[in-house]
């Protein structure tokens, strides 16, 4: 179906922004609210669901080199359960392709374009993707590839003129009411971490396999990395007024100044967002897409695109009445629903994976 | 069929091309498309208090014919537009939202804030309690966080409606004058820092109009006078000129600023100027006692001698870098009395320092933090090298003694 090969650089690049684009402007805020000045710590005890989560995608790629996660899951759990988990996971997928483009468009109607109808921008970023996604997973990975720079640099300009701002003294005292704290700040992070899994769909498609492991796990240490650095200097500028920020590497962009004139740098963070979004927004949509095609044993997956693209923009919608409500279900449902859906559940796809191998050669060999 | 192949080759370029161009459109942003000839840009906002419950709201709009638009150097003689670069416009409210509301009903403009850089509350609506209108200027996307915040004495919307002869408009000459490190500077993101922060206060720049007569002319202008003092979010008084010196000092602001010395047996002052200043402030708990240990070092540069001392002599230059010390150890001491045992609002943040050192004891001070405050001794130690003596070495006063 997909004939398309990307090299394992590339996937890192697509998983990179795929991750952080959309941690990046709300993370800091959200685990500020829970683990105060200890904030920076999250990350790095999030990034575990990340490990764990690409070391069980690798783990079933090894058993199914050839599958994608929807297509073996019907031979581990037998057709009709597979199909049930199949359409769990592409329900999955359709509905938080929905809930993150729609968290990118509040983001853009909250603070750039107050006027514009907020289904104006989600459908034309809905459309984008999906010539995208028309053009393949080459084209895709191509993107990603191309835009990697312009996301990453901006970001690091934005670091490096903040630092005349930095109060380092904000992060003390560590670790002042124990580890609780930031612990609650990762589980609501590492439903961030836990996308990784969308690795498992790419995996069957890298041209060097045997890499693809090195570079998930490395994809994740960067994106931990990038977190905490992020982390770090909103927290260095804005002290504990940023739990009650919003988008506050927004804010953050916009205290830069630099000999009166130099100033007023939040454009750079919305370019950044809306790259990230996008390269985001595509790859969920090119694997709900891929993934329905297999669940429905198409030949194409092309012409499902538009279908599936309707049923993105009206999950962006449903049951999201207000930017609160979106938050809310950031911070309560995601955290449980994200890691349920792809670290646990696949988990005990590759336990009861191993146990068929096992009985299998076990009955073969006797 | 291969002239036709060609021909719709060729359409199919026209096509694209002119599917590109459309995108064209997309460009203006649509829907947001704001042109800057429909904008009023406020250079400054004024927030004072009318009545019982009401909030006026004053905008300081700037008027762009004022400047002439294109007519370049003869607009200054003829004096085009009467000359006026802005025009204050007031309403009242339940709050700051819906007084600017009223003010957009006046306006043939909408009203735009991202270049406002000065925020200014009158004395009574300090009194009575900002956060209400902070969380205005917070919440609202265009303002912003770099903007800086001052209250001034009596109404603010005064300081609005006064001419400047040096700079484009007040609020020009209000934010130059805050940089240039007279008194304090405190930025919107400072003050939300401030009132979320465990000392429970804050300080704010402190304006006055002054009047400066000679025999013709009299002309007002704005001074960053002193600092007005916040608890929680209310104005409870303020500390005079002088005073708001030795909290430059303590929070670590000192930029233009010169002290004279009288050191003693001799005639006349020696005035320094300060060029580096580093400050430490390190927070100490013994038993029950909690003291905060105040360092100061600065390097200073002569400006001025009055005196007969050689500053080539070590002896001499010693004995003036301790005078210099002394001076700077009373003013600070001056202002930490007052802020400790007359107003009782930790403007210096204390608070911060021994939470930050020492978080188990902070836990079960940090609800009376108010009680213990106050008793926190504070011993201040300050350490000045004089580097620099400008371009003659030798006073005036001691050439004359010695020929």
């Amino acid at each position: 179906m997909e004939k398309g090969k990307i090299s394992s650089l590339q996937m890192a690049m697509l998983m990179y922004p795929t991750i952080v684009a959309t941690a990046i402007l709300s993370v800091p805020g959200i685990t500020a609210t829970y683990a105060k000045q200890d904030l920076w710590l999250s990350p790095i005890l999030a990034s575990l669901i990340g490990f764990v989560t690409v070391y069980i995608a690798y783990k079933l790629h090894k058993l199914y080199p050839e599958q994608t996660v929807i297509q073996f899951s019907e031979q581990i759990l037998g057709q009709f359960a597979g199909k049930v988990l199949g359409f769990l996971f592409l329900f999955f997928y359709i509905q938080t392709t929905g809930h993150m483009i729609r968290a990118y468009s509040e983001f853009i109607v909250g603070s750039f374009l107050f006027k514009t109808p907020i289904s104006a921008i989600i459908v034309s970023m809905t459309l984008l993707c999906a010539f995208a996604v028309h053009g393949g997973l080459e084209v895709v990975g191509r993107v990603a590839q191309l835009f990697f720079p312009v996301f990453v640099i901006p970001i690091i300009l934005l670091i490096l003129l903040l630092i005349p701002d930095f109060e380092i003294g904000n992060i003390l005292p560590i670790l002042e009411r124990g580890i609780m704290p930031p612990i609650k700040g990762a589980i609501v992070l590492s439903g961030w971490f836990a996308e990784f899994f969308l690795i498992i769909f790419l995996f069957p498609f890298l041209s060097d396999r045997r890499k693809g492991m090195k570079y998930g796990m490395i994809t994740v240490v960067v994106a931990m990395m990038t977190l905490v650095v992020v982390n770090l200097v909103v927290f260095f500028v804005l002290g504990i007024t940023t739990a009650s920020q919003n988008y506050p590497l927004m804010n953050v962009s916009r205290y830069i100044s630099y000999a009166d004139f130099f100033e007023n740098l939040e454009s750079i963070v919305m370019a950044v967002w809306i790259i990230g979004a996008f390269v985001k927004a595509s790859l969920f949509y090119y694997v709900t897409v891929l993934g329905t095609a297999q669940w429905l044993n198409l030949s194409d997956y092309r012409p499902i695109i538009w279908p599936i693209g309707i049923l993105i923009v009206q999950f962006s919608f449903w049951s999201l009445p207000s930017t609160m409500a979106l938050a809310r279900f950031d911070f309560e449902a995601f955290p449980l629903w994200g890691l349920l859906t792809q670290t646990l559940i696949p988990l005990f796809l590759l336990l009861i994976a191993v146990a068929r191998k096992r009985k299998q050669t076990g009955s073969k060999t006797s | 069929m291969l002239v036709k192949r060609k021909g719709s080759h060729f359409m199919k370029r026209i096509l694209f091309l002119l599917s590109l161009s459309g995108l064209l459109l997309l460009l203006s942003g649509c829907w947001d498309r704001q042109e800057v000839n429909d904008l009023a840009i406020v250079t400054a906002a004024a927030i004072d208090k009318k009545g019982d419950n009401q909030v006026e709201l004053s905008v300081q709009v700037f008027v762009p014919k004022s400047l002439g638009g294109g007519g370049g150097q003869g607009g200054g003689s003829e004096g085009g537009g009467t000359g006026k670069t802005t025009l204050v416009i007031s309403q009242k409210g339940v709050n700051v939202a819906e007084a600017l509301s009223m003010v957009q009903s006046e306006l043939p403009r909408k009203v735009f804030w991202g270049q406002c850089k000065v925020f200014i509350f009158g004395e009574k609506a300090a009194k009575e309690g900002i956060q209400d209108h902070v969380d205005f200027l917070l919440r609202h996307p265009q303002p912003r966080e770099r903007a800086d915040v001052f209250v001034s004495e009596g109404k603010a919307k005064r300081l609005l409606e006064l001419q400047t002869l040096l700079e484009r408009d007040v609020s020009e000459a209000i934010r130059e004058q805050a940089k240039l490190g007279v008194g304090m500077k405190v930025t919107l993101q400072d003050l939300g820092e401030m009132l979320a922060s465990e000392a429970q206060a804050a300080a704010l720049p402190y304006l006055k109009i002054v009047t400066e007569k000679s025999e013709e002319v009299s002309y007002q202008f704005v001074k960053n006078f002193a600092t007005a003092v916040f608890k929680n979010d209310q104005m409870i008084g303020q500390i005079s000129q002088r005073k708001t010196r030795g909290l430059l000092w303590l929070k670590n602001e000192v930029k233009d600023y010169t002290v004279t010395v009288k050191p003693k047996d001799t005639k006349g002052g020696i005035s320094l100027n300060p060029i580096s200043v580093h400050l430490d402030l390190i927070p100490q708990i013994q038993g029950e006692k909690w003291k905060m240990v105040v360092k100061v070092q600065t390097e200073g540069s002569v400006i001025q001698n009055g005196t007969n001392l050689d500053l080539n002599n070590p002896k001499s230059l010693k004995m003036i870098e301790k005078v210099y010390e002394e001076d700077i150890k009373k003013y600070i001491e001056s202002t930490i009395g007052q802020v400790q045992h007359k107003l009782k609002a930790d403007i210096v943040d204390f608070a911060k320092e021994f939470h930050r050192k020492y978080p188990e004891q902070w836990k079960q001070a940090e609800h009376r933090w108010e009680e213990v405050f106050p008793e926190v001794k504070v011993n201040i130690y300050v350490d000045a090298n004089i580097q620099r003596q400008g371009n003659i070495n030798e006073s005036e006063r001691r050439r004359e003694e010695k020929r």
